[in-house]
């Protein structure tokens, strides 16, 4: 740093007078090659320096010893970041770790935000306090550290990961070998095999919050195995000790291991030669063993090897070899070899194929019986591997632990153990030439900070507790803290740097950029509503799939006053929106534009769910829920203008219309009538040419129907409406079975599943019965009954659909033939329930039969014709009364006596 | 209950049927048979999951599809060269549908759990009237399909049900035959069948039905759904008692049998009206048609044409009755389609329509294509090919569809004859066994050109007699297509 550029702050910004002169001059003392703490936002950003020194104090958590007076809740208390939680760190990390961070944090994870606590101690004294404080964290909780060995297999698939889902975004991105590729500006790891177990960094990569709260390190989460996987490729290089390494293989093994049709399946540590060892196996499985025998006396050893295949090399020299056949059994193989004492090299590949397959390896030697290879004799490596020790406490040594944790200041920022460290000056009046900021050694936290840094944090201090920025200025704050600018661009402050953009990876690529790269962040509150970007932001929702790098969560509490930010933030010049009343031909015109026959936004764009073409862009279903109208309008006159790089054309291009014959060719009413028909969202009408591959059946403006297999039988008929209501008809039994709101089904082919929620099942039965007495059970199929229902005088006759495509059901009972129709219906509050209407029609008088509406364990009965069944309120309309027939289960009856004609009978379902 | 379709179909279709299992070879005619006999493939639109099961030809010429997702599609366009198809959904929300009849303005379809007549009341071109007619057999299990006729000239569709779980029969006529009236009355017709696929009638009316190999079926066949006839699997025995009109067989197969001894102790058993022998001619017959197309495809007119799933191929068939029994033979046609085959159909202007799909590539079927329409046409240039093979009393009739060389035709040594049958058991499927090889007394070969008649010293009683004709030439000296055919001997004549 050059006295110049120093003075060029002195000029704009007064309160550098502050800044003593004798504080300026040290630091220009500093070596160049501290490792100073790394925060990657502000490697990359265009920021103001007195900013990044506020997002440095912050990141520090200078306020946790140097305390504010302030009690605002945007006090620098709230927004600094808190540090890790320190109780359950005996489960968390490797206690030689914890030991040696303590000691030199900055020597152990280099550019890390940890300050050295023990600078002003020194050698055994250092060393002895080191080791008491590691006493007292262990002692908090649970003190379980173990190691896991990794799993090769996993571990490549990890390496993708690391790099595809967004780690590497703000973590060095590696080569093969593991080389960091960008070190300087990213978020450093350190040596993380030497801290974490497979179990402790899978653990807390599932939930980074519960020890770093304040959402720094986001929750990616990653669903699957890709935790997993993530965590065994960053632990690759753990150490365990153990018999022998395999990795098993799985496919046309024949081909060899490297065959493009063999898959690695897993990898780990045996025990030894036995095939039960390694769990359960599968035919076409390969396995590859590699170890060291302990050989206890030189001479000539014998391997007896019964197997359909394999290939077997001891102390470097292939013994046996025998390739894989499925048109045979099991072979018998002996060779034999001259070993010396001491550790021998195995490499034994086995093929599990053929016949009847199975495995069995034998030694025999001097002095040596032949027998499977005991584990006591193998091991993974001919050199020792150390056993993590259980870590022994020392009461003594957890008291003065934590005395000394209490003495240091450590309670001042890891302050979950509810202990007090004794106060340092408070914030405002600090003396930036003393203490942490100053050269000289004390008994106060070391940060190494390099020159920049310090200088930003001079800069910042005086006004550090005045929160003037403004909104602008607040949300670049935040947008650097949380590093949004390591995946999306904003074009005032930064982006996704230029060596990164490589590592954006994507699902569909003739989308171009935009279908690997998460999308900028520039004028995004003009263009999202703010529920839509709270929707992202705090509630998971993802619109771009095929973009590979996941939407991480950094917890509502640390980001949710974005979104109001980013509306306050965002503008754009108004667009010019037409008034429409004429909204039917408007909805048509945009229905027809979005269709294969107008502009064919479906040959890109998913429609409700449903993808027409390769493409799969951004469902339109959703678009007015998202999007600004305003935004919407002007994007859609020119789409290039907000991503230089879109494949989307311009339909209006210079602001005409190419298709002059709808709504006079103007411009502004034909994009206003695409919003307009989209505003309709999931109950659109379906536009032309919609595909009907997708397995999902979504119902939009008329009801859609899908019979098959189902969890209530064979014969289901499910209907979905569009007011988002639907049921399942039994048509083998005539029955009602189920009720539920929101989506309707998933399909595959003659088999359907309700999707949706508040589902309300039916049990099996047919409708209408003459009971003999009021203690006859109603009659039901069981297992023999195999003319059930016809046997009761019931037969299914179909259904027939009205205009809006809702169905009737037609039945037969006896004499009696039944229409039966279910219609949507709003009550006074606005809560849809169903009405069912069931017409009889008969040429003659009918004997009185029931109708058994519904069966319960709970049933209440409010009034002759009016029951609630759990979430279910069952209301009868008309004359007849429901009787409610006591028993396990209760059963609600209505009598009902049929004279010659007509009769109906209405229903209401509301729950 | 989500039941794994894949399972299904392999099941139904290829049950010893293994991932890595060799699907056997190709006839290896592809290329000869494309000189007479392209194949056409009719494009489908990306949106459109179009899994062929039933085809029909409406009124106005266009072709039907009813598919395995429960759609009906018309598609006007199909017919022409090159295909210009546009799809029109009319039906939908069906379950799997392998079978269409259109008649009487309405579209009769048989899904797996009833007969559907569907019609389009309003005239908007969609349906909206779904009127079942019978869905009165058991359905409770995932293997437990139906596939239906054309109606017959009584109006009735004929619908065969696959056992449960293709083993045993659990709900009511699993494993038979059914006729379903206008009115929607539920006939039982006959029991013992396994597997069935296609159902349809021969050029004389006689309603045929595909059977799968499996227990009691030592290979894919041809059966005559004779009103009152025991097909072969007694699985399904148990369902007479809801069958008043027909009577209980008083016996049950032994196993380990021959069709040929159990038929004369079981009255009601009648024997398959053509085998296939595994492999060499299909593995998973699914569906066939009758050739009415009078001469538009070809020389084969009033024979029937049949799809093999797995082998994604087309086979023919030819059926005479003997002493009252129903027997015939088969013979290769086509081979190389582009996806498992489900159904056919021949079009108006006498093209074979032939269409289906795969379930998963974990089962191996011969087309890769997930799901394919596609278009045999009869480019006008005769094949030189067995035309049909006919029993007499001391042997058998040959005709081919050209002139033969007469020189060669009269030598003994052009055929080679050989016979075996199949163990009629319990156990699934068969090998080949038996085998004789009948001796060639005589050979004459007939004024017209076309025939020759072999006179053997025997012709053996329930045996496919197996016929490789390879050497006989045209009279232009060209070779066979297809070299081969089966002839299946119910009965011998007596005359």
């Amino acid at each position: 740093m050059s006295y110049l550029s120093v003075k060029h702050f002195l000029d704009i910004n007064s309160i550098f007078f502050l800044i003593p002169l004798g504080f300026l001059l040290f630091l220009s003392w500093v070596p160049s090659s501290v490792a100073e703490p790394v925060i990657a936002g502000l490697i990359s950003s265009r920021m103001e320096s007195f900013l990044k020194g506020q997002i440095l104090i912050e990141e520090l958590n200078c306020v946790a010893c140097h305390k504010s007076s302030s009690t605002s809740p945007e006090s620098l208390t709230v927004r600094s970041k808190k540090s890790p939680r320190l109780a359950e760190i005996g489960s968390r990390v490797n206690p030689n770790y914890l030991e040696a961070f303590i000691l030199d944090p900055h020597g152990t994870h280099p550019n890390t935000t940890m300050p050295d606590m023990l600078l002003h101690l020194e050698g055994e004294e250092k060393k002895l306090v080191a080791t008491s404080l590691t006493h007292f964290l262990l002692s908090l909780k649970k003190n379980d550290f173990s190691l896991q060995a990794p799993d090769a297999v996993a571990a490549q698939l990890g390496y993708k990961l690391f790099h595809s889902r967004g780690c590497a975004a703000c973590h060095s991105p590696r080569d093969a070998r593991g080389l960091e590729l960008l070190p300087k500006n990213s978020n450093p790891l350190g040596a993380l095999e030497k801290k974490y177990s497979f179990k402790s960094l899978v653990h807390f990569l599932r939930q980074p919050h519960l020890s770093r709260p304040s959402g720094r390190m986001p929750d990616l989460r990653l669903g699957g195995q890709d935790i997993e996987r993530i965590a065994h490729y960053l632990l690759r290089e753990t150490r365990v000790p153990g018999s022998l390494s395999y990795t098993q293989y799985r496919g046309s093994v024949w081909e060899g291991l490297e065959s493009e049709q063999v898959t690695a399946e897993r990898a780990g540590l045996v025990k030894d030669f036995a095939l039960e060892s390694v769990g359960q196996i599968h035919h076409h499985t390969g396995i590859k063993y590699e170890g060291w025998i302990q050989i206890p006396r030189s001479g000539r050893y014998l391997f007896f090897l019964k197997m359909n295949a394999g290939s077997l090399l001891v102390d470097g020299k292939q013994l046996l070899h025998q390739d894989p056949s499925d048109r045979r059994g099991v072979k018998h193989l002996e060779a034999s070899t001259e070993l010396g004492e001491g550790w021998v090299r195995i490499q034994f590949t086995y093929f599990h194929t053929g016949h009847d397959p199975t495995l069995s390896l034998e030694m025999a030697g001097p002095s040596f019986d032949r027998q499977a290879i005991p584990s006591s004799m193998l091991s993974i490596s001919d050199k020792t591997i150390p056993v993590l020790k259980k870590f022994e406490l020392d009461p003594e040594r957890v008291a003065r632990g934590q005395l000394q944790f209490v003495q240091l200041g450590c309670a001042h920022c890891h302050n979950d153990l509810q202990l007090t460290s004794p106060s340092a000056p408070a914030l405002v009046d600090l003396n930036i030439s003393k203490g942490c900021l100053s050269q000289s050694k004390g008994a106060w936290p070391k940060f190494n900070l390099s020159l920049d840094q310090k200088k930003w944090i001079a800069e910042a201090l005086p006004s550090i507790e005045q929160f003037t920025l403004t909104a602008q200025q607040r949300l670049h704050k935040s947008l650097v803290t949380f590093n949004c600018i390591a995946c999306h661009e904003r074009t005032e402050l930064g982006g996704i740097a230029a060596e990164r953009k490589v590592f954006f990876t994507g699902t569909q690529g003739a989308l171009g950029d935009q279908g690997r790269l998460p999308p900028p962040l520039s004028q995004v509150g003009a263009k999202l509503k703010p529920e839509a970007i709270a929707d992202v932001l705090l509630h998971g929702k993802r619109h771009r799939n095929y973009v590979d790098a996941s939407m991480p969560h950094f917890g509502e509490a640390n980001v949710s006053h974005l979104v109001e930010l980013f509306s306050k933030v965002d503008t754009l010049e108004t667009a010019s929106i037409p008034q429409v009343t004429q909204n039917l031909e408007f909805k048509n015109q945009g229905w027809e534009m979005v269709g294969s026959d107008g502009l064919n936004c479906i040959a890109c764009h998913e429609f409700n769910g449903q993808k027409s073409g390769e493409i799969s862009a951004l469902d339109l279903v959703s678009v007015t829920a998202r999007l600004k109208k305003n935004w919407f309008h002007l994007y859609m006159r020119d789409p290039a203008r907000f991503h230089p790089t879109v494949i989307m054309p311009s339909y209006w291009p210079d602001g005409q219309s190419t298709r002059p014959k709808s709504l006079g060719g103007d411009t502004a009413k034909q994009i206003e009538a695409v919003w307009l028909y989209l505003e309709e969202g999931g109950r659109a009408k379906k536009p032309n040419g919609l595909s009907r591959q997708s397995k999902e059946l979504r119902v939009s403006d008329v009801t859609e129907i899908y019979r098959g297999r189902s969890s209530i039988g064979y014969r289901g008929i499910a209907v979905g409406y569009p007011e988002r209501v639907n049921l399942v008809f039994d048509s083998e039994e005539m029955a009602l079975r189920q009720l539920w709101k929101g989506d309707f089904v998933s399909t595959d082919f003659g088999s359907f599943h309700p999707r949706g929620t508040d589902s309300i099942l039916f049990p099996s039965g047919i409708p209408f019965h003459r009971l003999k007495s009021m203690e006859e059970n109603w009659p039901y199929k069981g297992k023999k009954r195999y003319s059930f229902p016809q046997d009761h005088g019931y037969q299914f006759r179909g259904y027939q659909l009205d205009a809006q495509r809702r169905p009737t059901f037609l039945y037969v009972y006896g004499d009696i033939s039944v229409e039966d129709f279910f219609e949507e219906s709003r009550d006074a509050q606005g809560i849809i329930f169903f009405k069912r209407t069931l017409t009889f029609k008969t040429m003659s008088q009918q004997l009185p039969f029931y109708f058994r509406v519904a069966i319960g364990k709970k049933i209440i009965q409010r009034s002759k014709q009016s029951f609630g069944i759990d979430q279910l309120q069952l209301r009868i309309l008309g004359d007849p009364p429901g009787l409610l027939r006591e028993g396990n289960p209760s059963e609600i009856l209505i009598p009902l006596t049929l004279s010659e004609g007509r009769t109906t009978l209405t229903l209401e379902y509301q729950w | 209950m989500r039941l794994s379709s894949l399972f299904i179909w392999a099941l139904i279709f290829s049950h010893s049927l293994h991932a890595d299992e060799d699907l056997g070879a190709m006839w290896g005619s592809a290329q000869e048979e494309s000189k007479y006999y392209p194949i056409v493939t009719i494009p489908i639109p990306t949106g459109v999951p179009l899994q062929p099961g039933g085809f029909e030809i409406l009124p106005d010429g266009r072709l039907a599809v009813g598919t395995r997702r429960g759609d009906i599609y018309f598609i006007k366009g199909a017919f022409e060269s090159p295909p210009k198809p546009e799809y029109h959904l009319f039906a939908s929300g069906q379950d799997e549908t392998f079978a269409l009849s259109w008649k009487d303005g309405a579209m009769t379809a048989t899904s797996w759990g009833e007969v559907t007549r569907i019609t389009d009341n309003d005239g908007d071109g969609v349906a909206d009237s779904y009127a079942t007619l019978s869905n009165n057999w058991g359905y409770s299990e995932g293997h437990e399909f139906a596939f239906g006729s054309k109606h017959d000239p009584e109006g009735n569709i004929w619908v065969a049900l696959g056992l449960s779980g293709s083993y045993e029969s659990h709900s009511l006529f699993r494993g038979w035959a059914v006729k379903v009236t206008p009115r929607g009355q539920m006939i039982p017709v006959c029991s013992g069948l396994r597997s069935p696929g296609g159902v349809g009638a021969n050029a004389q009316g006689v309603m045929l039905v595909i059977e799968s190999q499996g227990p009691w079926n030592g290979c894919c066949s041809l059966k005559h759904l004779k009103p009152g006839a025991f097909l072969g699997h007694p699985a399904s025995y148990n369902w007479y008692p809801y069958a008043p009109e027909l009577k209980v067989p008083a016996l049950e197969p032994q196993t380990d049998s021959r069709m040929g001894l159990e038929k004369k102790r079981i009255k009601e058993l009648v024997p398959p009206v053509v085998r296939f022998p595994y492999i060499k001619m299909g593995r998973s017959i699914s569906g066939f048609r009758l050739n009415k197309t009078e001469g538009k495809f070809g020389p084969f007119d009033n024979q029937l044409f049949l799809s093999d799933y797995s082998l994604s191929l087309i086979m023919r068939a030819t059926t005479e009755e003997i002493n009252g029994v129903w027997q015939g033979a088969c013979y290769p046609f086509r081979e190389g389609l582009a996806t498992g085959l489900m159904n056919l159909e021949f079009s108006p202007k006498g093209q074979l329509m032939a269409g289906g799909f795969t379930t998963s590539s974990q089962w191996p079927v011969r087309g890769t294509e997930p799901f394919a329409l596609q278009r045999i046409d009869w480019n006008g240039i005769p094949p030189f090919e067995i035309k049909m093979i006919n029993i007499k009393k001391e042997g058998f009739l040959i005709t081919f569809t050209k002139r033969i060389d007469r020189e060669i035709a009269a030598k003994p040594a052009s055929y080679r004859i050989i016979t075996y049958t199949h163990v009629y058991q319990g156990d699934y499927g068969s090998p080949e066994v038996d085998h004789t090889t009948p001796k060639i007394l005589g050979v004459e070969p007939l004024l017209d050109g076309f025939s020759v008649f072999l006179r053997l010293d025997k012709i053996v009683e329930d045996h496919i007699h197996d016929f490789d004709l390879g050497k006989i030439h045209s009279v232009e000296g060209g070779n066979l297509v297809h070299n081969k055919a089966y002839y299946t001997v119910n009965e011998i004549p007596r005359l």
